[in-house]
């Protein structure tokens, strides 16, 4: 068996335009650098038709509808201040900014992390979830991760547009620094993108995988820096937090949010490379089982 | 590499198309293949199908015929790509609408009108064509009021109406119709049958089946497949009858389905 003999043969643009249109529904095999953003936008009235299903899913069934969406990240919040504001004792360099602030910088940290818990319970067993559209029709599985990572991208969403009424509500203020937030949420994007190719590709294979994240993630919240900040480290293990992609993004989150400065130039540029890498990473190994996929959920 | 573009005329192309499963003792096996594929291989192959060369000319139906288990679904699959080809060369040319195992892809908590919706933006429809033509599809099904109840409550006909309806209006260039019309009722089975007539004129059909009638009354050719291989390819009379003679002698003993039957081994 050739590797010339291996390769499906993709139809050329020519070919594909049957009638006057581009056949959009015949599988591609993208193996392009900008392929993970690509497929996104090929397949965007899928993936937002998936979506605006789930969130309708979510949020249609029960009474309260949307506001279910709100009332819960308003009452973490609500019990955060409380409790810093009459309980405890804060980390040094947290408390600079008064009660109030730290109350908001964990909030901002507990976005963040549970954005990405979220995404890594679910990531394994995406594929399981959609498999009858796997098996039984011509869905791109890898628009999945698309669908999974805006997903939680907009109840993060909404959690922080709470955040930040009550910012302007204690403060009478927002920094300037807001406006750079798409700066963060595009790389944020794309790593979760990589990692939830990687996860929900290997997650098929597997059980384990679901697991592992069950027993990982509850145990990552402490190596994150969610009721700290990277300041309040010893220098000694700074080091290793910066490893933490997750740690980074919501120090620069907490820089721009709350502190109104610019998150260190060498950490943003170090993110967006990482947010690359793993990207395509992910992208790459979801490519390399998808054909068996179908076969093995 | 072969890329040379091949004649407009031709709708399909597979060229020693073969395809197979990867069969696990134990469900840890697959991810030891994952992580030490390199090195040692944890499954048993079986090969579903192997050596198809077929050209479908636009315009042309082909109908496929076999015993079950014979590959004639995984053969579908491969051509509308939900499963990729473990070795030869596969050309499509056009816009696909598979009907496989009619309306099991739909999920059976959401109403037929929003399976609609994301069947039809799987089969490349824009939002604002599937909410066009809603109002077709949901006549062309002819279940009423039952589009707005939740999927789980059709019968397994209805299901089989809604999802042959959504593909007859994807505007497909080529249509693959796998037994779609076993659970159908004779009228509605009437209906699709003069939706595929038509639909010949414009598109590609290729239609699997075991009955007979069926292909009959509409293909201009029948594939036979049989253990994975194509077994003979001819005018649509003549490879019925041939077809019915050596069904007729053969025993229905299973004795195909062993996974270490010669059909299934790895080419040497």
């Amino acid at each position: 068996m050739s590797e010339a003999s291996l390769q499906q043969q993709i139809p050329t643009r020519e070919a594909a335009s049957v009638r006057g249109r581009s056949s959009r529904s015949v599988r591609h095999y993208d193996g392009a650098v900008w392929a993970p953003v690509t497929i996104g936008w090929r397949y965007r009235e899928l993936i937002l038709a998936v979506l605006r299903r789930q969130l309708a899913d979510r949020f249609s069934g029960s009474l309260f509808g949307w506001g279910w969406a709100i009332a819960a990240p308003l009452i973490t919040l609500a019990i955060y201040t409380v409790t810093f504001a009459s309980a405890l004792r804060l980390p040094i360099a947290s408390a600079r900014g008064g009660t109030m602030n730290y109350a908001l910088s964990t909030f901002a940290g507990l976005i963040i992390f549970n954005l990405c818990a979220e995404l890594c319970y679910r990531a394994p067993l995406l594929l399981h979830e959609h498999s009858s559209y796997i098996k039984t029709s011509i869905f791109p599985s890898e628009t999945l991760a698309w669908t999974a990572v805006l997903r939680s991208l907009t109840y993060a969403g909404i959690s922080l547009a709470v955040m930040l009424v009550f910012e302007l509500a204690i403060n009478w203020t927002l920094p300037v620094t807001v406006l750079l937030l798409p700066f963060l949420v595009i790389p944020m994007t794309l790593l979760l993108l990589g990692f939830v190719w990687c996860l929900s590709a290997l997650g098929a294979f597997t059980r384990d995988i679901a697991y592992l994240m069950i027993t990982i993630v509850p145990l990552l919240m402490f190596a994150t820096p969610v009721f700290y900040r990277i300041a309040d480290i010893p220098p000694t293990f700074r080091a290793l937090e910066y490893l933490n992609p997750m740690a980074v993004e919501i120090d620069m989150a907490r820089n721009i949010l709350i502190d109104g400065v610019l998150p260190p130039l060498w950490l943003y540029a170090a993110f967006v490379g990482t947010a690359l890498v793993v990207c395509r990473g992910g992208y790459a190994v979801f490519e390399r089982y998808k054909g068996i996929l179908v076969d093995v959920i | 590499m072969s890329s040379e573009t091949m004649p407009s005329d031709i709708a399909i192309r597979c060229a020693g198309l073969g395809k197979a499963y990867q069969l696990y003792a134990k469900r840890t096996d697959r991810l030891k293949q994952v992580a030490f594929g390199g090195f040692r291989r944890f499954y048993q192959e079986y090969w579903v199908l192997r050596d198809i060369d077929l050209d479908v000319a636009r315009g042309e139906c082909v109908g496929i015929i076999g015993p079950n288990g014979a590959g004639k679904t995984t053969l579908l699959q491969l051509l509308c790509g939900i499963t990729r080809p473990t070795c030869g060369e596969l050309q499509v040319n056009g816009r696909i609408a598979p009907i496989l195992a009619l309306g099991s892809g739909f999920v059976g908590d959401m109403s037929g009108r929003d399976n609609v919706l994301i069947a039809g933006a799987i089969l490349g429809l824009r939002r604002a064509e599937i909410a066009q033509r809603l109002p077709a599809i949901g006549e062309f099904a002819g279940i009423g009021p039952f589009l707005d109840q939740p999927v789980r409550l059709y019968s397994s006909g209805m299901r089989a109406r809604l999802a042959f309806s959504i593909c007859a209006h994807a505007d497909a260039d080529i249509m693959l119709v796998d037994e779609a019309l076993a659970v159908g009722d004779a009228v509605f089975r009437e209906k699709c049958l003069r939706f595929m007539e038509a639909f010949r004129r414009v598109g590609t059909l290729v239609v699997v089946s075991h009955e007979g009638d069926q292909i009959a009354a509409l293909c201009d050719r029948v594939v036979w497949v049989d253990d994975g291989r194509i077994r003979a390819v001819g005018e649509t009379a003549d490879m019925l009858s041939l077809y019915r003679d050596a069904t007729r002698q053969d025993e229905d003993d299973g004795s195909r389905f062993r996974f270490d039957s010669a059909a299934h081994a790895p080419p040497s």
